[in-house]
């Protein structure tokens, strides 16, 4: 019953979504997008965070993401609808690769590992000014993919988040749900009863930086430039962890509900202070860590929970 | 098992010898060094001397209390912050600030201990990185709000100074970090093993509960050893603003930077700090030294912070 309920809701939603442009302006439907971008980060930042691994790198893999497309229309000559899926694929590689080294580490290591990756990353960027078009950043010569059709970025941008969706939901279905929550609950207890811990962590990391990359890649083509500073911007790591902890960790309806909250708060802050309205998240983040660790979701179960408690 | 407990003990010979000949080579490399580019001793030991002096708080503070504060170079930032308007105001040196500089950040820091991070003492060590993560983003944002992204600097004529020794020009002002930071080093350790409320806190970081039995109080002291590294922060951030202009996100690279040296050196190793700040600040200042290299000099940093966490990990796992 509840569950129909949920589905209903979901499918109402998703209609709503996809027909937005047809009767949303030009400022909501740009509002629409950076709050999905967010949010779709903010659920692959939560999927590798059910296994325990926190990651602060979100920014590294996103700016990978959007220079691998770039670069690959700019200076490898690929049609701009692929340069997408490839920037999935590099940051994806990219992950595998580093995976090896980095999930063997745990807790603050592997945080503070992949923030000074990040970093490393973009400094990489800056540097190799003949290539990527250093501090300057570098720009798409054919413009905003579509020819900047705001109905058709806000799509593009929505698929993206219909990816993000769909992995969250098949790592939630399939038996990575029960191996990710066994690691992140006690590795001993997991690997003792025959879970490959380093296996899945590494197919969580990989899948969930190369959506971080696809996103990365999205966003390049739907603004036809690049700058280090812009799209390695802390914001891409500090965003989405603050929305994930906001709404509530552990599930893809949490980071949802807080994306759409911050979201539509630092947006209509953006205009009352200009300067400093990220102070709201670093506002947020203490007052949920230490008053509702479980965040919006976990506060309304308790109340529920103690509303049916004093009824009986 | 007894061949094996022999294997690991030649391991550790072997690691003991392979440790012996890197530090033989860093020392041949530090004289040949000196040969050839001596400006760069003199800026790297300078550069390590304000690193050390920023990172050695941090490592009292996650000896002891166990936490890793990320939002330590912001407090740094905001005492620069105060002591610039201070000197403007009564129109004064920063170096008369340095002790009200301390003092305020000291109260800052124990106020925010006080209603922040004493509540997460006992959440699992994600909430709290994550905590002070939101401290240091909360700090900065005040002050960008405040005064705006706008830079900040006291020209000072005393911090050009310099010695000329041949054809080079060594400029000396920024040694006043290295005493800064030897002093802080000796002081701790005076601190930590002379007085009372110093082996207190070095008791309540070895063993809270053990320590809570025989009668300490482990909230006082952990917030007497939080309040006192961001003193000697506060302190920082006085002679930091001689030398530097300030701006909202000066001080965030210094609580990487901290930490970095901090997990270099060992939780609980304060000299070690000073041997790894030097390591860093050397070979910094060896690719700013020539024009191809200069730009891959910030990146010296992440490949060292990526190779001592890796390298420890390794280790770890070896005597696991």
């Amino acid at each position: 019953m509840n569950r129909n309920i949920a589905r209903a809701v979901a499918a109402v939603v998703a209609a709503v979504a996809v027909a937005l442009p047809a009767f949303a302006g030009a400022y909501p439907l740009q509002v629409a997008r950076n709050v999905m971008m967010y949010m779709a980060l903010a659920i692959t930042w939560d999927m590798l965070l059910r296994s325990g691994q926190i990651s602060f790198g979100i920014a590294g893999l996103f700016g990978l993401g959007a220079y691998a497309a770039i670069l690959g229309v700019v200076r490898g000559g690929m049609p701009v609808w692929l340069s997408i899926p490839f920037a999935a694929v590099v940051a994806a590689a990219a992950a595998f690769l580093l995976g090896f080294l980095i999930l063997r580490l745990r807790a603050m290591y592997f945080s503070i590992v992949t923030l000074a990756l990040a970093e490393m990353f973009r400094i990489v960027i800056h540097n190799l000014h003949d290539f990527t078009g250093g501090p300057e950043g570098i720009v798409m010569p054919a413009g905003v993919i579509f020819g900047g059709n705001a109905a058709a970025l806000y799509w593009l941008t929505l698929a993206g988040l219909a990816v993000a969706l769909a992995a969250s939901w098949w790592f939630e279905k399939s038996r990575i749900r029960f191996a990710l929550t066994a690691i992140g609950n006690n590795e001993i207890s997991a690997s003792s009863s025959g879970v490959n811990i380093f296996r899945w962590l590494l197919v969580a990391f990989t899948v969930t930086s190369g959506i971080q990359g696809l996103l990365g890649g999205i966003y390049v083509q739907s603004y036809g430039f690049a700058t280090p500073d812009g799209v390695f911007s802390a914001d891409f790591t500090l965003l989405p962890l603050a929305m994930a902890l906001l709404g509530g960790m552990h599930g893809t309806v949490g980071p949802v509900l807080g994306a759409v909250l911050l979201g539509l708060v630092s947006e209509w802050l953006k205009l009352k202070i200009p300067y400093g309205h990220l102070i709201v998240y670093g506002i947020i983040i203490i007052i949920v860590i230490l008053f509702m660790p479980a965040g919006i979701l976990g506060l309304a179960r308790k109340m529920s929970r103690g509303a049916e408690g004093g009824k009986s | 098992m007894a061949a094996k407990q022999n294997g690991n003990k030649g391991k550790h010979m072997a690691l003991k010898r392979r440790t012996a000949i890197l530090a033989a080579l860093a020392a041949a490399a530090t004289v040949l060094i000196l040969l050839w580019k001596p400006t760069v001793i003199n800026n790297g030991l300078q550069q390590a001397g304000l690193y050390a002096a920023i990172a050695i708080p941090m490592g009292l503070v996650l000896g002891i209390v166990h936490i890793v504060n990320l939002a330590h170079g912001e407090f740094m930032m905001v005492a620069a912050y105060a002591t610039y308007f201070a000197c403007k105001a009564l129109g004064m040196d920063p170096l008369f600030a340095v002790l009200p500089a301390a003092a305020v950040t000291a109260l800052l820091g124990w106020v925010v201990f006080r209603l922040t991070i004493q509540r997460a003492l006992k959440a699992p060590e994600l909430n709290q990185l994550i905590l002070t993560f939101g401290i240091a983003i909360a700090l900065t944002q005040v002050v960008n709000i405040l005064f705006t992204s706008q830079t900040y600097k006291i020209p000072l004529e005393y911090v050009s100074a310099s010695i000329d020794i041949g054809e080079n020009t060594f400029p000396v002002w920024s040694y006043v970090f290295v005493a800064t930071a030897i002093l802080y080093a000796v002081g701790l350790r005076l601190f930590l093993t002379r007085t009372t409320a110093g082996k207190a806190a070095v008791a309540v970081g070895q063993n809270p509960r053990g320590a809570a039995i025989v009668g300490i109080d482990v909230n006082r002291s952990y917030g007497l050893v939080f309040a006192l590294a961001l003193a000697l922060v506060g302190a920082m951030g006085a002679l930091f603003l001689t030398k530097s202009a300030i701006f909202p996100q000066v001080g965030s690279p210094y609580t990487m930077k901290s930490f970095c040296l901090v997990a270099m050196a060992g939780i609980g190793n304060i000299p070690g700090i000073l041997g790894a700040s030097v390591l860093l600040g050397l070979s910094e200042q060896l690719l700013r030294a020539f024009r191809e290299t200069r730009a891959w000099a910030d990146i010296v940093f992440f490949v060292l912070i990526i190779a001592v966490i890796l390298g420890r990990s390794v280790s770890w796992r070896r005597k696991k």
